[in-house]
């Protein structure tokens, strides 16, 4: 294999990836996404819809409705003014027609009726227009809560704040390692382990399919015989698959320089932080970045290769993607793993799945993260991973070499082995 | 075989090669060696055999067995800079500007980055589309792109140029130009290997064929040799009469009229003048000269009208 010739296929592959439309659209996009992301969906769930809220309130002989007004009064966000209904003779039905007309004429935003409950003192329904606002709806169920909770405590000598702040007390998590103490537990480590599991997989997902679709171009408008008069097969794969990778490399470069960024700058410009039990230290650790980039560049190797070796099989574009599924198989299974690994670091079926070359990137990545493994483990996997990188590389290779030269029918799997033999 | 005759050293030697696609045998132990510095024709109808032996002599993929030397090379991937091929199958990147494609191509075949890009733009220049240096290939005519594609295989100036049907689609200016170019390459030492069913190219500008039917060489030689062996067998009648009239002339073997001129192969023991007695008693005979066959009837008598056998193999790998 000349060098030379795997920089001039992987300099021009990585050339034209870039300059494509649809990549430079989407290393832009992204970021622009996950800002709005990160700055509209807090907004859409830290506040209510509205600022101010008209509700009705007619009580059905609960008793509960002087403590729920002021309960609902108290709320500062949105400000709440209720409006006591006087019941009087009138049934449930008709005061319910009545409330709505109000409701649907927008005199009123809202109503409640409180009825009596054998066992908490009352029970309540909320008929409004909006009642898709979570915050909302948490808040006045709160005040609901509260308004039960104080009637109940009255005259008992129990301090209703105390109760309050006993139910709102947390248990602190601070995780243990080698390595030191570090506030923040699951939270923190499930957060950071999906994130980086989704990087990666995303990232071979799309770069990936990307180089399989464009060696089937290749493929298909014939280009392939001029390349390989010039370059081997091997050259052509090596190349290939460099310059994807590099592509790759460069749109996650952009984007963790957009993430830091962000966090470096964009959430205090915004007066947002991240939850309390995480801190930008423990969602990034040295020993992390160089796992996660072992990980991930391996795990790249791994599966571009397979994918190519795939897309060299296939004749047209509709052909790759139906192909691709049985490729993707294993990449999709170890995602899915991860969910399993980050709950149960340290079982046997955990430590056999993160040996496994197909499954290593994604979930002794995970382990690494959660519960780190004895080092011997860790660098087991790593050759293993590295062991079987040849291997693929090797068969790849042999696909490579009789298939790209085949159009017309797909090869049956039989075909392929029988094909790799002769090659 | 021909090799000492013309010059002591081979461009390409390939021996007793087989190739065997599923049921056919595409290649079927050819023998066949082409001289350095010559223009080598590689004949044969569809499904010959010939690009495949063109592909295993390339090191595109491997004999099942024989042996090749390519430029002196047992492997000829060792040697592949020094090779310039343009295959049967065009393509070029079709979003990728015309420049730096052929700029592109020139770096696989072993030249520098700069130097690529500076033959690319002087080789535009020369083909009529200096101005069209950054459209985008798939911008360009057909015809064009082929004269690009034939650049490409040209622009490292190989020792050994490997041309499979270089002419087909193009236009006549542009195939005298790419006459011109090829008997240019010729002066400047390299040898070219012309795969083609345009029997006047060949006639043209072949030094030395190879007539391939069915995977072997059937016939094979410098071409003025093999048109000598077959004498001045054949005649070349201008005639004024009515069609049809030169049926069945006595010691004819074939006719090919043309309606007021005619070619006729001779059979081996006719004597010329009782042809010409025989055509001037039937029509009016404007001229009539004794000829060496043209090489479309040589092709004609040893692969006659045969059916190529392995057009599934054409369409199972393209051979």
């Amino acid at each position: 294999m000349s060098p030379r010739q795997i920089y001039f296929i992987a300099r021009r592959e990585y050339i034209a990836r870039v300059r494509n439309k649809a990549f430079i659209f989407t290393t832009l996009l992204v970021p622009i996404l996950l800002l709005g992301y990160i700055t509209v969906l807090p907004i859409l769930f830290t506040r209510t819809s509205t600022e101010k809220l008209s509700l009705a309130l007619a009580d059905f002989e609960s008793g509960k409705a002087a403590a729920l007004t002021e309960r609902l009064e108290g709320i500062k966000e949105p400000t709440i003014t209720v409006r006591s209904v006087e019941v009087g003779s009138k049934t449930e039905d008709e005061i319910r027609t009545e409330l709505s007309d109000e409701v649907r004429s927008e005199r009123i935003d809202g109503y409640i009726l409180l009825t009596p409950d054998p066992d908490v003192g009352a029970h309540a329904r909320y008929f409004a227009r909006e009642t898709g606002n979570p915050v909302l709806m948490g808040r006045i169920e709160d005040a609901f809560r509260s308004a039960l909770l104080e009637s109940v405590l009255a005259g008992s000598g129990v301090d209703f704040d105390q109760v309050r702040k006993i139910e709102h007390s947390d248990v602190d998590v601070i995780t243990v390692s080698k390595q030191g103490e570090e506030a923040g537990g699951f939270g923190a480590v499930f957060f950071s382990t999906l994130a980086l599991g989704m990087l990666l997989y995303m990232a071979v997902l799309i770069n990936g399919q990307g180089m399989a679709m464009a060696i089937v171009e290749e493929k298909s408008s014939r280009l392939i015989e001029v390349v390989l008069g010039a370059v081997t097969a091997m050259e052509f794969m090596t190349g290939k698959i460099l310059g994807v990778l590099g592509s790759g490399l460069t749109q996650l470069g952009i984007w963790l320089l957009c993430a830091l960024f962000v966090f470096l700058y964009g959430l205090p410009a915004l007066a947002m932080s991240l939850p309390p039990d995480m801190s930008l230290t423990s969602l990034i650790k040295p020993e992390i970045v160089l796992y996660f980039s072992i990980f991930f560049a391996l795990g790249y190797l791994l599966y571009s290769m397979m994918f190519a070796a795939v897309a060299a099989t296939c004749s047209s574009t509709e052909e790759v993607s139906q192909a691709m599924f049985p490729a993707m198989l294993p990449l999709i299974l170890a995602f899915f793993s991860t969910f399993y690994a980050v709950t149960n670091p340290a079982t046997t079926a955990t430590r056999v799945l993160s040996l496994i070359p197909l499954f290593t990137p994604l979930v002794m990545l995970t382990r690494v993260n959660v519960l780190m493994p004895p080092l011997w483990e860790v660098w087991l996997s790593i050759l293993l991973l590295a062991l079987a990188i040849g291997l693929v590389f090797w068969l790849c290779s042999k696909v490579f070499r009789f298939a790209l030269l085949m159009h017309g029918k797909r090869p049956s799997l039989i075909e392929i082995v029988r094909m790799m033999r002769a090659a | 075989m021909l090799a000492s005759q013309i010059v002591n050293d081979l461009a390409l030697q390939c021996h007793e090669l087989v190739k065997q696609f599923k049921d056919t045998r595409a290649v079927d132990g050819l023998d066949m060696e082409v001289p350095k510095g010559v223009i080598f024709g590689l004949l044969g109808p569809n499904g010959s055999g010939k690009t495949t032996t063109i592909r295993m002599s390339l090191g595109v993929f491997p004999p099942d067995s024989g042996d090749v030397r390519l430029l002196d090379a047992p492997d000829p991937l060792s040697v592949r800079h020094r090779v310039g091929y343009l295959p049967e199958e065009r393509g070029l990147y079709a979003k990728m500007k015309v420049i730096e494609q052929l700029a592109f191509l020139g770096t696989i075949r072993g030249l520098s980055l700069s130097e690529a890009g500076r033959r690319a733009a002087a080789w535009l220049e020369r083909l009529g589309l200096g101005d069209r240096q950054n459209s985008l290939t798939n911008e360009l005519s057909k015809g064009n792109q082929q004269k690009v594609q034939f650049a490409s295989a040209i622009i490292h100036e190989p020792e050994l140029i490997v041309l499979d049907e270089p002419s087909s689609g193009l236009d006549p200016v542009n195939s005298r130009l790419l006459s011109d170019l090829i008997l240019e390459q010729k002066k400047r030492g390299a040898t070219v290997i012309l795969s083609t069913h345009r029997m006047e190219e060949v006639e043209a500008m072949c030094d030395a064929i190879c007539l391939i039917h069915q995977g072997k060489p059937v016939l094979s030689g410098r071409l003025s040799e093999i048109k000598a062996a077959y004498g001045k067998s054949s005649v070349a009648v201008e005639y004024d009469g009515a069609p049809g009239s030169l049926e069945d002339l006595p010691g004819v073997a074939t006719v090919r009229d043309t309606g007021r001129a005619a070619h006729l192969r001779l059979e081996p023991s006719a004597d010329s003048q009782t042809v010409l007695r025989a055509l001037v008693d039937r029509v009016r005979v404007r001229s009539f000269s004794l000829e060496e066959p043209h090489i479309e009837e040589i092709f004609f008598e040893k692969v006659g009208g045969t059916p190529s056998r392995d057009a599934s193999a054409t369409q199972e790998v393209r051979a």
